[in-house]
């Protein structure tokens, strides 16, 4: 089904549904946006909860947002149900108590300088350096660093920019214009290509800008739109997929 | 100035490269680097790390962080079979390492495979990249 289709049809069932508040109808909707949530769960997969729970969490979401959503909004569905349903599977890695849970303190410290970054960047015309940051931050060095390793170990994951083949989705690709993404120089890594071909639009240009063109991590966030933290997470976890892909074992 | 060098074995297994990464990103943010590099930095030292394992054969890897005049180098060691060299110049690993690192240098001697990183610190205008009154 295309986008068009999908946002028709959605728009169609939530008008019937709001009338007559036939249960098929919100059925109907939760296995359209299905895919959705499947998308939103594999974000998720890394943290050691089968996938399959994962989508019955987000589900709930999906469920929840389908009962709140307003036609008259304007918004896109999927737009509107996308927090929501990350909202709940976060929820539910809250509640099992996760490893990696990160102190409110450091959430917070990590989101601040996440815009601080930004905004040093765009002055400075380069990335700030640490001790920049506890400055305009008003924090220690030490907490710093700890903020940014845990932003690290929070979101290895991508949350804040959602991309992936839902068109409805709030990506970022507008920014990126129509260039060639097409890897020419990792052509003779034969091993690689698969793998490669695998990744999203977004990460494949990602890897082409830092690793055979050279562009900074601030200047790939500035070109597609994300911050710099952002595109650190994304290589990261490029390049873990690429080893695991050598390992034979891959899942992006 | 005075040189700074942090040194540090971890057992040689994946599970540990994460306390190679932390502590070389702790190093060089101390370090007027700029997040970008101190990124750049910790990937690097990930890509080597994890080709040293690969390889390796010994229980350990080792790292030394040391700062230079122009700004911090990475020294990885493990113990391996042979003296090939442990990364191919025309592999993945190589370009990726060339894309984060400065200057990259590989050996490998008596069955011990070093690899080692640089990264230059910039100049920053009026900021304390040039501490030498420390």
């Amino acid at each position: 089904m295309s986008t068009e289709d999908r946002r028709a049809t959605t728009k169609l069932l939530f008008t019937e549904l709001r009338s007559s508040g036939d249960p098929q109808k919100r059925d109907q909707l939760a296995k359209l946006h299905l895919p959705l949530v499947e998308y939103l769960a594999k974000r998720f997969k890394d943290r050691g909860e089968p996938l399959d729970d994962l989508i019955q969490v987000g589900s709930v979401g999906l469920l929840k947002a389908i009962d709140r959503f307003d036609l008259d909004r304007g918004v896109e569905f999927s737009t509107y149900a996308t927090p929501t349903i990350v909202g709940e599977l976060k929820r539910y890695f809250r509640d099992k108590g996760w490893a990696v849970r990160v102190p409110r303190r450091l959430q917070e410290l990590s989101l601040r300088l996440n815009k601080l970054v930004a905004q040093l960047t765009q002055d400075l015309g380069r990335a700030p350096t640490v001790p920049e940051l506890a400055k305009a931050a008003g924090v220690s060095e030490d907490e710093v660093l700890e903020a940014l390793e845990s932003g690290q170990a929070y979101s290895t994951t991508s949350l804040d920019a959602p991309s992936g083949d839902d068109d409805d989705a709030p990506m970022r690709m507008d920014r990126i214009g129509s260039e060639d993404t097409s890897l020419d120089n990792l052509e003779h890594f034969a091993s690689l290509k698969p793998l490669i071909d695998q990744l999203p639009e977004r990460e494949r240009m990602i890897l082409r800008l830092r690793f055979f063109d050279d562009m900074t991590q601030s200047k790939i966030a500035e070109h597609v739109g994300i911050s710099q933290m952002h595109v650190s997470r994304l290589l990261s976890r490029i390049l873990e997929y690429l080893r695991q892909g050598f390992e034979g074992d891959a899942q992006y | 100035m005075v040189f700074d060098t942090v040194s540090l074995t971890i057992p040689a297994t994946a599970g540990h490269l994460a306390i190679l990464r932390t502590t070389v990103g702790g190093f060089a943010a101390r370090d007027q680097f700029t997040l970008d590099q101190v990124d750049d930095l910790r990937m690097a030292v990930e890509e080597a790390a994890v080709q040293l394992l690969r390889q390796s054969r010994g229980q350990r890897l080792n790292m030394d962080i040391e700062t230079t005049d122009l700004g911090v180098e990475v020294r990885l060691l493990a113990q391996v079979d042979g003296d090939d060299p442990i990364i191919d110049e025309g592999s993945f690993s190589w370009t990726i390492l060339r894309a984060l690192a400065d200057d990259i240098h590989v050996e490998s001697k008596a069955q011990r495979a070093t690899i080692t990183l640089s990264k230059h610190r910039l100049t920053i205008p009026g900021g304390s990249a040039e501490r030498d009154s420390r």
